[in-house]
């Protein structure tokens, strides 16, 4: 990529933040003049940028914007929820383009219709100030009688369109796959005598089994006067799905033998049922590849197919990539920090070369002593002064990962019904890339939660007495060493009764052991793999993803994650994570004749007992720790360092951890000492051995392997 | 002249006929009140005529020659006329 195309992006991309926050504050207060200005003069500078960069959609599109906007300050347009959603839809396609530049390294090639159907929200924008509403449910009856109908058209042609020489009706005749042709007049037909020969006074709804995107483009010359609907024959059927994937399965193993018959009757399956789903010109395509013995090519466009991965559907459909932020944006004075940093060390390393000198010039070491000792204290200071410079710029806002929630919020609000207000407070807050870019998806799922179960329906609000509109806070504060990040929602709180019913019926613990719990202790549950306290699956919160995977992705970064909930004012759930991932305090550790390091953060306690106090429980052991049973892996024998004859000591040194909120504990034979290490992941060829957090090197130069004790436990 | 009266009192559509014709059609319809539509010899009928035919609620002499209007346009016909 191009340095050009580089800044570009950094630019855009600070451009839509802006533009996306100036929107979303403009209607919240729409009378707020700055606002207003502001969103207007980071559209004018996006459209700019797109300009010189020549990204001619871009520039179209946010054209478009900017005119609403310019129409909005001269007091021409009011500034209502459509078109702050159209503008922010603008910004979305921008935020697809940029993720396709950085993926792909150039401009992207945008289908004339994306830019369209943007440019036609804006253009409707005035119409629909009109009372009329945009009717939706015209496609439902006729698409009924046709379960394999892929797109619905209505075609509303303006009165006027004859005298532009247009013809409606033989427009549609080019639609291929019509399946059928409602014909309606606009209002019921006058006396004849009474029709204006020259007026177009038809409705036409049309349904058809070819793709939306390809419909679009045969219309275009009618544009404006089309809505195209993709229906839901478009996806497949699950059984359709099923049976392509089967196919997919059975062409993907080439060695076995038969393969070539397999690959033939995979083929016939897989024509049949892209038939059968209206996909003719795809089944053709397939059995071609089939006919020319092509399995790769086959695999690669059948998946294709089963993705949608066609014409401009697959456009539309492609969910927003995650793109991670990779160029970083670094204040002068830390540079300047570092630099002066640089200077301080070569000094440093003159003195030491002097000193290596006068040690080999045959100097009196206990001379030298002192000397060399000042040198490392100095050094000692600037390697840390150094490390922690290094880590301030790894260092990001939360801002990045908070800045695309309200947004979402919005639209989760909106299809839920229920009315939310966000608040943000620290966005100011610093933590590691790694962690702030890792925290959209866990934080996601929490507010979806907060959303979708958290806060009451609106009577439920009523009646006890809150506002209408719920509010949803998302903070975050810098806690010494740790990040503390909370969503917290003026709800109902977690339902304790609810939660003892499902886990009964979802056997996640049993009635007696359930009455018997405490409120933690229920919350805890809410952690469980397979708990979801919904009674429905809703669009909102996820399918089979629940507070288990946020709690294990939080886990992976070295985080914790607990709930707390008070019934009828609220749940408040909290992140405790690292500052820094680089960084991390461990404890080393002695087993079978090698040290290993123990992340502190995950020791609980170290106890010496007895060893006659371990006892043996099959296979593995434990002991008992005031008054819990505590299961006991022995470090050395978990990694086959133990000698068969060895005589273990009366003592057991044991590391006490806490997993999955359980504890366990390791026995390892001595205890060492407390080390801040830069660790570094294991990569090449040990990349996926489990257990092993990370390495880094101990100052007699060996390698200490730094222990992943949940996996150890697992 | 593509639209006109022919001796059996029907008003006939041949050729291509174009939205040039819609003021001819409506007079005729105006001044035909009882007669039938014949667009069998129609190569190509223009929206405007259609809206007509479909406005005067007149049965339709078929089937067309073009497969588009016989298959998606003529039902309609069928179903409004008397």
């Amino acid at each position: 990529m191009n340095e050009f195309l580089e800044q570009f992006l950094i630019e855009s991309r600070e451009l839509v933040e802006q533009a996306t926050g100036d929107l979303l504050a403009l209607e919240e207060s729409p009378q707020d003049h700055d606002r207003l200005d502001s969103a207007f003069r980071a559209f004018h500078t996006l459209k700019g940028a797109a300009r010189i960069v020549e990204f001619d959609a871009m520039g179209r599109v946010l054209h478009a914007a900017e005119e609403m906007l310019v129409a909005v300050r001269a007091g021409e347009h009011p500034v209502t929820a459509d078109l702050i959603s159209d503008c922010l839809s603008s910004l979305d396609q921008v935020v697809q383009w940029l993720d396709a530049i950085e993926t792909g390294g150039d401009l992207p090639t945008v289908a004339a219709t994306t830019v369209d159907a943007l440019l036609q929200r804006f253009e409707k924008a005035d119409a629909r100030l009109a009372p009329a509403p945009v009717a939706t449910g015209w496609a439902e009856p006729l698409a009924a009688l046709h379960p394999s109908a892929r797109t619905a058209i209505r075609y509303a042609p303006d009165e006027g369109c004859f005298f532009r020489g247009e013809d409606p009706l033989s427009l549609l005749e080019r639609v291929p796959g019509l399946l059928a042709l409602d014909l309606q007049p606009t209002a019921p037909w006058p006396d004849l005598v009474a029709i204006d020969p020259f007026a177009c006074k038809l409705v036409i709804v049309a349904l058809s089994t070819a793709p939306p995107g390809e419909i679009a483009s045969l219309l275009t010359t009618a544009a404006g006067q089309v809505q195209i609907l993709a229906l839901a024959a478009d996806a497949f059927s699950s059984e359709a799905q099923a049976l392509l994937q089967a196919q997919l399965l059975l062409v993907a193993d080439r060695e076995e033998e038969n393969f070539t018959g397999r690959f033939a009757a995979a083929g016939n399956v897989v024509a049949n049922v892209l038939r059968a789903q209206g996909r003719a010109s795809h089944a053709d395509a397939l059995l071609r590849l089939v006919a020319a013995g092509d399995a790769d090519g086959f695999a690669a466009a059948l998946q294709n197919v089963l993705r949608g991965d066609d014409e401009e559907a697959g456009e539309i459909a492609r969910a927003p990539q995650d793109v991670v932020a990779r160029a970083l944006r670094v204040e002068v004075e830390r540079i300047d920090a570092l630099v002066k940093l640089t200077g301080e060390l070569t000094v440093v390393k003159n003195a030491v070369g002097h000193a290596s000198r006068l040690a080999q010039g045959g100097a009196d070491p206990t001379a030298l002593a002192p000397l060399l000792k000042e040198q490392h204290a100095l050094l000692d200071r600037l390697v840390s002064e150094l490390q922690r410079s290094v880590l301030g710029i790894r260092v990001l806002p939360l801002r990045h990962v908070f800045q695309r929630f309200p947004k979402l919020v919005r639209e989760m609000s909106a299809s839920l019904g229920k009315p939310v207000r966000l608040l943000m407070e620290g966005e100011a807050t610093e933590a590691d890339k790694a962690i702030v870019e890792a925290l959209f998806e866990p934080l996601l799922h929490v507010l979806r939660n907060a959303l979708d179960h958290g806060i009451e329906p609106a009577e439920s609000r009523a009646k006890a007495g809150k506002t209408a509109v719920a509010t949803v806070l998302l903070q975050a504060v810098r806690d010494g060493e740790h990040v503390v990040v909370e969503v917290r929602d003026d709800g109902g709180g977690v339902d304790l009764d609810r939660v003892r019913r499902v886990a009964e019926t979802r056997g996640i613990a049993s009635a007696d052991a359930l009455q018997a719990m405490d409120e933690a202790s229920l919350l805890e549950l809410l952690f469980a793999p397979g708990f979801s306290t919904a009674s429905q699956v809703t669009d909102i919160s996820g399918r089979g993803v629940g507070m288990d995977a946020v709690r294990a992705a939080v886990a992976r970064l070295g985080g914790h994650v607990s709930i707390t909930s008070t019934a009828g004012h609220g749940t408040s759930v909290r992140f405790l994570l690292p500052f820094t991932l680089m960084m991390s305090r461990v404890m080393t550790v002695e087993s079978g004749g090698q040290v290993f390091g123990i992340p502190f953060e995950s020791i609980l306690e170290t106890v010496r007992i007895p060893r006659a106090q371990i006892t043996q429980i099959g296979a593995a052991h434990a002991f008992v720790l005031r008054n819990q049973t505590v299961p006991l892996v022995d470090l050395a024998a978990a990694l086959d360092l133990r000698g068969a004859d060895e005589v273990r000591s009366d003592e057991a040194n044991i590391v006490v951890t806490s997993f999955a909120g359980q504890l366990g504990a390791i026995e390892v034979d001595r205890f060492g000492e407390r080390l801040d290490v830069m660790l570094k992941s294991m990569d090449g060829l040990l990349a996926g051995m489990g257990g092993v957090a990370g390495t880094t090197l101990l100052g007699d130069g060996r390698v200490l392997i730094v222990l992943d004790v949940q996996a150890l436990l697992r | 002249m593509t639209v006109r009266v022919d001796e059996t009192g029907s008003i006939r559509l041949e050729g291509t006929c174009q939205i040039d014709d819609a003021e001819l059609l409506q007079r005729l319809l105006l001044a035909h009140p009882a007669a039938a539509v014949d667009w069998r010899d129609c190569e190509h009928a223009h929206t405007a005529l259609i809206q007509l035919i479909l406005a005067a609620r007149r049965t339709v002499r078929g089937p067309s020659r073009v497969p588009f209007l016989e298959k998606w346009i003529a039902p309609h016909f069928h179903a409004l006329a008397p």
